[in-house]
């Protein structure tokens, strides 16, 4: 506001000092255009005229206008350079403030933050870089920074090296670094491409992301399913020895109904073991730490290996099985242990809701040759009731028409899983149904 | 082979009051869990073989270097010592870089399997998956490998 009405008052000193001697003047101004030949003895050229004391208002008001005029374009002319000077100074004030203000992000921001130069020497970071490396800045400047991987994942710091040195930045990429004190932490490695503001070489903007936590949190998940595999699966494996143990007669001989509690017994403990695999899987689904191995999968030796397995509830049902199949060229890209479960829970299943005496149909059609595929189970059981389709692969759902399926336990988490494991392999499963007249699943894989 | 059951057998003749102990195999069961071992053992023994156990890690890796039995199962996860660093130790040994190791396992874990053919068992077994009589098959099957 000062320099505001400094420039004001400069202003009308201006015009001050050229309109008061020019106020002064003016009606002898007039006068001399009006009467010049009162002042010069050859002005036969004007005309004479009697003016009136309005005409010379008019005039002198004129006057008075074109000379502010001229003294506030003299001003302007005058104080041109000062003025830009100081808009430049405002914007030289601007800078100066938002580049304080990016220092202090940069050097108080949570995340550690390193600036590397071409050959990835650290010349500059800030004070949580320091923190999480536990150093002093004299420490760290001049060192290269992927000497600070953990001896773990050297090839992966040359690697990345390599990456930089060859211009590709890094984004979001997982590895250990060793601090000074020695511990390995897990970060989210990004390196951004700058330029050096003054020698406008390369540089690199490093952000090291601390994910040691979120690791370990996985890594308590993993191991939390795997004591729980070992601690459930154990006594269940104990009972079911047992219990054959003394089914075998080698102990004696049992009398029927003693023999027809044990193979209750079994047979239960059976489907305990069958319920505590599909929590487990499911339970890894979840916590996403289902891994997944793709490789080349000869699907008719894992069907074989299911019917084995089921063979004894295969021909308590007297089940029709037809295999739609050349066994020589079934190979599909895949996990065969998770392809595994997919299978088992689709086979099971088409044994379970069949009618005595029903079929089951197992198509494998290979397409391009290129390790893609179909499985189609279909059978010939109770089907799928049309207002239940949308929702069978919920979680914990059960079809209306199976839930009085005799003794077979349904958990509402096979076809859940199915479809759950099916997408982290990448594939798909769709299905044709209708009650009464069964259903068939169709895998893409 | 036969003069090393021999051998063995004259240790253990006490335990054993079956006919013709110079032509049982001897198997080793090392597991923690006292009452599988205990089953195993019967089992084995109904089925004719000659068997010992260990239910310590530690003590079931000196007991196979000592009594050098034909086969071993061996459980994955123990105290002390876990099963892959017993099989570790013993693939060491000038004797038991032979024995034929049987893993047993609570877990189903995919790398497992590789992971046991990788470290020389020659079955790995998940016990859910198995009936005591598909075990003993394993064992015949594992003992006929020469």
């Amino acid at each position: 506001m000062s320099t505001q009405l400094k420039h004001l008052s400069i202003s009308l000193l201006v015009m001050a000092i050229f309109t008061i001697p020019l106020y002064f003047s003016t009606p002898y101004l007039i006068d001399f255009f009006l009467n010049p030949q009162k002042y010069i003895e050859f002005g036969s050229l004007f005309v004479s005229y009697s003016v009136s004391d309005i005409q010379i208002l008019i005039l002198s008001i004129t006057f008075y206008t074109l000379i502010v005029l001229v003294g506030y374009i003299v001003y302007l002319l005058a104080t041109a350079s000062t003025r830009a000077e100081l808009v430049s100074n405002y914007q030289n004030k601007d800078l100066l403030a938002s580049k304080f203000e990016l220092e202090e992000l940069y050097e108080n921001a949570p995340v550690p933050y390193l600036t590397i130069d071409k050959e990835a020497e650290i010349i500059g970071c800030n004070k949580s870089a320091l923190r999480f490396f536990g150093v002093v800045p004299e420490e760290i400047k001049t060192k290269n920074f992927f000497a600070y991987a953990s001896e773990e994942d050297v090839d992966l710091a040359k690697k990345f090296f390599n990456f930089y040195k060859s211009d590709v930045p890094i984004n979001k990429k997982e590895i250990r670094i060793r601090t000074k004190k020695g511990d390995s932490k897990w970060v989210s490695l990004s390196i951004f491409l700058t330029k050096d503001s003054v020698t406008k070489e390369k540089n690199g903007l490093v952000t090291v992301f601390d994910i040691t936590d979120q690791k370990n949190l996985d890594q308590a998940k993993t191991e939390f399913v795997s004591l729980a595999s070992h601690q459930l699966r154990t006594p269940l494996a104990t009972i079911k020895w047992y219990v054959e143990m003394l089914n075998s007669n080698q102990l004696g001989q049992l009398n029927e109904k003693q023999m027809e509690y044990l193979n209750k017994m079994y047979s239960v403990n059976t489907e305990m073991i069958d319920l505590v695999d599909i929590l487990l899987n499911v339970s890894r689904v979840e916590i996403g730490t289902l891994k997944v191995e793709k490789q080349s999968v000869n699907v008719p030796e894992i069907i074989d290996g299911i019917l084995v397995e089921l063979a004894s509830q295969i021909d308590k049902k007297k089940i029709n099985f037809n295999k739609k199949y050349n066994d020589g060229l079934t190979k599909i890209e895949s996990d065969p242990r998770l392809l595994r479960i997919i299978i088992q829970n689709l086979i099971t299943n088409a044994i379970k809701y069949n009618k005595d005496g029903g079929s089951v149909d197992i198509e494998i059609k290979n397409k391009f040759g290129m390790g893609q595929g179909s499985i189609i189970i279909s059978d010939t059981g109770l089907g799928i009731p049309k207002e239940d389709q949308d929702k069978i692969f919920t979680k914990l759902f059960r079809a209306g028409n199976v839930k009085d399926v005799g003794s077979s336990q349904s958990t509402g988490l096979g076809l859940y899983l199915v479809k759950s494991i099916i997408e982290s392999l990448g594939g798909s499963i769709s299905f044709r149904s209708a009650e009464g007249a069964g259903s068939t699943f169709t895998l893409e894989l | 082979m036969e003069i090393q059951n021999t051998t063995n057998q004259s240790d253990s003749i006490s335990e054993d009051t079956n006919a013709n102990p110079a032509l049982k195999k001897k198997i080793l069961i090392i597991d923690d869990d006292e009452n599988l071992t205990t089953v195993l053992v019967d089992k084995l023994n109904f089925s004719g073989f000659d068997t010992d156990f260990s239910n310590d890690s530690v003590a079931g890796l000196q007991k196979a270097i000592d009594t050098k039995p034909d086969a071993i199962l061996l459980d994955v996860k123990m105290p002390n010592m876990s099963g892959w660093e017993l099989l570790e130790k013993l693939r060491v040994d000038a004797w038991g870089e032979k024995v034929r190791v049987i893993m047993l396992t609570s877990l189903d874990k995919p790398e497992s399997v590789a992971h046991a053919m990788e470290q020389g068992s020659t079955v790995f077994i998940v016990k859910t998956n198995y009936t005591l009589d598909q075990i003993v098959d394993k064992v015949k099957e594992v003992l006929l490998v020469k």
